[in-house]
């Protein structure tokens, strides 16, 4: 890992929400929630009137920027993710971040999620041991 | 109908989860990681810290869902995430003890958010393996609303 200071930025990663993965990740989680694969139902019942993400996802998605940039799991202390914006299907989203605040060998991380009109989807923060 | 409040506290029968090598590669392929650690075939497989959904929200909010006393209906988002980990990540053979509890319901608007907390220990140690916070957010069945 490079030095990291206040500042620094966690490469971001994108990814988009395909049904194919959708499915693949309510098995993968067990988020049977079928709001997530099921047309009907979220055309019920879904804030956007369609498909969207498990907001889990998207948490992973994050995860994984931030254990890459921290050197694994075991670096890893604390992950909190507020979803804030439905993330409709066949749509790409990027998640990265930034450091906020080094302390003790622990820095703190503010953490966000974009829609690929710009909108924010997902904020959050973490800690990481470094 | 609006959940039941009294169900706040209620702290449900721990379950036990096994860490297995193949779930957790399901799991990261699932998320796309590409970190070798989380398809070893030995001792150095890990799992990423969201694994953690795996029991958080596939088996512990799955727990609370069905409590025939919560009244849950399946007008539901998930509003909010946190997890806090121990000392080590989750490794393949690692047993969990998972307890599940009913932190709070919360009326806003329409909607009612149900905090639910989930501690997860490592049964060979008893330290922390993950504890989770998870907001649910049930749409439109908050007393006075219209729908639910």
């Amino acid at each position: 890992m490079t030095a990291i200071t206040v500042g620094t930025e966690i490469p971001p990663v994108s990814d988009t929400a395909t049904l194919a993965r959708l499915v693949q990740y309510a098995g993968a989680s067990g988020d049977l929630n079928p709001l997530h694969f099921d047309t009907e139902f979220a055309a019920a019942v879904s804030p956007t009137g369609g498909l969207i993400a498990h907001g889990m996802l998207s948490m992973g998605l994050v995860s994984r920027a931030v254990t890459a940039f921290a050197g694994g799991p075991e670096h890893v202390c604390e992950l909190t993710v507020r979803f804030v914006r439905p993330w409709p299907v066949d749509t790409v989203a990027t998640f990265g971040g930034k450091v906020t605040e080094i302390a003790d060998g622990i820095a703190a991380l503010a953490l966000w999620g974009d829609l690929e009109d710009g909108s924010r989807m997902l904020r959050g923060s973490a800690t990481i041991r470094l | 109908m609006a959940l039941n409040a009294d169900r706040v506290g209620t702290v449900y029968p721990a379950f036990v989860y096994e860490v297995s090598r193949e779930k957790i590669r399901e799991y990261a392929t699932a998320v796309g990681e590409s970190d070798p650690r989380y398809f070893a075939d030995d001792d150095e497989m890990v799992a990423p810290p969201t694994f953690a959904a795996c029991f958080s929200i596939g088996n512990a909010l799955r727990t609370v869902l069905d409590d025939p006393q919560l009244g849950a209906h399946p007008r539901l988002v998930h509003g909010s995430q946190s997890f806090t980990y121990g000392d080590r990540p989750m490794r393949p053979g690692d047993v969990l003890r998972c307890e599940p509890s009913i932190v709070s319901i919360t009326p806003r608007g329409d909607n009612e958010f149900l905090v639910i907390a989930l501690e997860a220990t490592f049964v060979s140690d008893e330290t922390l393996a993950a504890r989770a916070e998870s907001t649910i957010v049930f749409l439109g069945s908050a007393n006075g609303s219209d729908a639910g």
